[in-house]
């Protein structure tokens, strides 16, 4: 079975990064590995450094707006899985799918109840999932994922950052998703804030699974838009997530 | 019996996905072409197990590469008729799915096919295996098959040459399925998608009626169902036909019973004013009786303007949706506009007289030829009174109604023992006198000759703290 791992957090906090580095970390065993870029406001793929055009965002748009243009007996589920197996961006060694805007006006039920069937069985097809979710985690609510083995939340330093954690994990209490560990990796860390974090998340009852430090040559690359996918190893950043990776059995 | 075969054959397969990096050889898909096609023929014609291949074999290709791909069957049997190739055709998806280390997607000309390195390890380096498995497949699985022989071609030239000949098959095909109306199944669907803000929503989806929502016609009915009859699609025997105007079926109403809690047990596929389908809320477009005109009109989603009752679609999709059974409106899915049966209880298109442009230019071709000049839309009309002018201006059929109407009307005041007596016509020019946005639900008025009287009042709109019914002295 599949492990999948969602990582959230509110904007800004590194998120994505965090993402992109796991699925780094991952790629260089012999996982088989899906990324999923499921928050309409990052980059995921640019910061792995491939290139996508087409989202599931685009391809439901394509099952409304041609539904009554296809053939009357066609096995919509097939024409979809076609679609979806089509938009999934194959990189050596990880895939990486793209969920893209949110859907228009109209009704998506159908769509979305295929889309679920069909993703149950997609996912099967992978040794890990690391799915890069927005905070609100609607692809989780409206169950096209049904279920996440880890909810990992980055936070920033801040106690704000920590108790955004707390909240996401209330929220993941009135969702149907089954969610069976829920851990904090705390980014950006400096010598400062350090000891500061691992006490509030302790005080939080929240588990703090790696701290990343505030590293120079990721900040760098950020700047420049270039992939942190070519970070090198000896990184503090790559070190740290090689560390998660290794506790969280991976 | 699989033992002939290199590979194992298995439904637990199905599900594979052979990666790029997995991948022998991709063959046909968004990148190349192909198709698949299954031709009934006579029993002289098919040489049963024969395999001819036209082109370059799996062994000659390189790993990595891609190449064209198309798959023709040709099957007979006592029980084999053209009707059946489509059917048989999906099972070819499947069945090349069952194969390990083989991955199908899709259909017709849009299909794309994997062969993965492991299946090629493992001696895969044919298509006459593949090929042969498929045709044991058909023959344990369709016993009505009693020969086939299968072709299948990697040369570009060829398929390019034959697919042509697959389209025309197809649109042949398609014609002949938009041809299937109620009366030729004996099976609708229902769907429960909705069910959870629509608790006492019957969607039922017919050949004639696609869902409200416009997603789900018959087939998709059928399909879902044939999959997982417990799921959110799932059969409605179609019971006794009660009446064929109105599409009123006993299967149905017991169905409206069940999935509506007992809040509805009868409902009418094809009917507008009476016991009209339940509005989920999911409604492409909603129609609203206009009663100043006896006409209906309709107004889609994507119309943000207000509708010559005055109203909106969201206000009127507020009326109307949540599984209730409103009469006065109707929520239904574009494609229904294209149906025959379309609302042909209450005059179906004779009884259309506004919708938005937008959408007015969407069915353009559904509508009949010579009311496509005489349903306005909001550049033509903005008021009842410039609808009504407008009607008659055009001549629109609806006028006669009035003339019929406004003769009962005076019949009625000329004998006015008449009026005692409930009759079907006497409903609608009592809510002409009402504003079209207060307008009742339904008023079945249920007279009879002996005992009391009994009024029921459904899905009523009206707004009332308190209604005194009481025997006058």
């Amino acid at each position: 079975m599949a492990r999948i791992i969602a990582v959230t957090g509110k904007g800004g906090t590194g998120k994505t990064a965090t993402s992109a580095l796991l699925i780094r970390q991952l790629a260089k065993g012999n996982k088989v590995i899906l990324a999923v870029d499921a928050d309409p406001d990052t980059n995921l793929p640019e910061t792995l450094g491939c290139d996508v055009s087409k989202t599931i965002g685009d391809i439901k748009e394509f099952m409304h707006s041609e539904r009554d243009n296809l053939p009357p007996d066609t096995n919509k589920e097939s024409v979809l899985k076609s679609k979806l197996y089509e938009i999934i961006e194959e990189m050596p060694k990880y895939d990486l799918l793209v969920m893209g805007r949110p859907e228009g006006a109209g009704c998506y039920c159908y769509v979305n109840n295929l889309l679920r069937g069909i993703m149950d069985k997609l996912v099967e097809n992978y040794d890990v999932l690391i799915i890069d979710a927005e905070a609100g985690l609607e692809h989780f609510s409206r169950r096209i994922f049904r279920r996440v083995d880890d909810l990992i939340v980055v936070t920033d330093g801040s106690r704000r950052g920590l108790r955004t954690a707390e909240r996401i994990r209330e929220l993941v209490d009135e969702m149907e998703t089954d969610v069976s560990n829920i851990y904090v990796i705390a980014n950006k860390v400096t010598e400062t804030n350090r000891e500061i974090i691992a006490s509030t998340a302790k005080e939080l009852g929240l588990e703090l699974i790696g701290m990343i430090p505030v590293d120079e040559m990721l900040i760098r690359k950020d700047l420049a838009g270039e992939p942190l996918f070519d970070l090198p190893d000896d990184s503090a950043a790559v070190m740290e997530v090689e560390r998660i990776t290794a506790k969280l059995g991976l | 019996m699989a033992d002939e075969f290199p590979f194992e054959i298995s439904p637990m397969f199905e599900g594979e996905r052979i990666r790029k990096e997995g991948m022998h050889v991709e063959l046909a898909g968004p990148k190349s072409k192909g198709f698949e096609l299954v031709r009934a023929a006579d029993m002289s014609e098919v040489e049963d197990g024969r395999f001819t291949l036209i082109g370059p074999d799996l062994k000659d290709m390189e790993e990595g590469s891609r190449h064209p791909f198309a798959m023709v069957y040709k099957i007979a049997g006592e029980l084999v008729e053209a009707d059946l190739e489509s059917i048989v055709e999906r099972r070819n998806h499947e069945f090349q799915n069952y194969i390990q280390g083989m991955m199908h997607l899709n259909q017709r000309d849009d299909v794309w096919i994997r062969i993965g390195k492991e299946a090629v390890g493992k001696g895969m380096n044919s298509f006459e295996q593949i090929a042969k498995a498929v045709m044991m497949l058909f023959k344990n699985e369709l016993p009505f098959i009693e020969k086939v022989e299968a072709t299948y071609i990697t040369d570009m030239e060829e398929v390019e040459k034959q697919v042509d000949n697959a389209r025309d098959v197809y649109k042949a095909r398609d014609e002949r399925t938009r041809g299937l109306h109620d009366e030729d199944v004996d099976t609708f669907y229902g769907c429960t998608l909705c069910a959870s803000f629509a608790p006492t929503n019957v969607c039922v989806v017919t050949p004639d009626r696609i869902s409200l929502c416009g997603a789900i016609n018959w087939f998709d009915g059928r399909a879902a169902a044939k999959v997982d009859p417990e799921g959110p699609q799932f059969a409605i025997p179609k019971g006794e036909l009660l009446d064929a105007e109105s599409g009123e079926y006993s299967g149905v109403n017991e169905f409206a019973k069940k999935l509506s809690s007992g809040e509805y047990d009868r409902i009418k596929l094809h009917s507008f004013l009476e016991y009209p389908h339940t509005s989920c809320g999911c409604f492409e477009v909603v129609g609203f009786y206009i009663p100043e005109v006896d006409a209906i009109g309709w107004v889609d989603r994507d119309f943000a303007g207000t509708a010559p009752n005055g109203l909106q679609f969201s206000t009127m999709a507020g009326q109307t949706g949540g599984g209730k059974q409103v009469v006065g409106f109707l929520g239904i899915g574009v494609n229904y506009f294209r149906s025959p049966k379309f609302i042909q209880a209450d005059g179906g298109w004779n009884r259309v007289v506004w919708m938005p442009k937008m959408l007015k230019e969407k069915v353009f071709q559904d509508i009949p030829e010579d009311l496509r000049d005489k349903i306005a839309t909001e550049e033509d009309v903005k008021d009842i009174e410039a609808l009504r002018n407008f009607l008659k201006e055009k001549k629109h059929p609806i006028i006669e109604r009035w003339v019929e109407e406004e003769a009962e009307e005076e019949a009625k005041e000329d004998a006015p023992a008449q009026a005692a007596a409930p009759q079907a016509g006497f409903a609608l020019p009592q809510m002409m006198q009402m504003p079209a946005n207060f307008m009742p639900s339904a008023m079945p008025m249920m007279g009879s000759g002996s005992g009391g009287v009994r009024i029921i009042l459904k899905n009523a709109k009206v707004t009332v703290d308190k209604i005194i019914i009481q025997k006058q002295d």
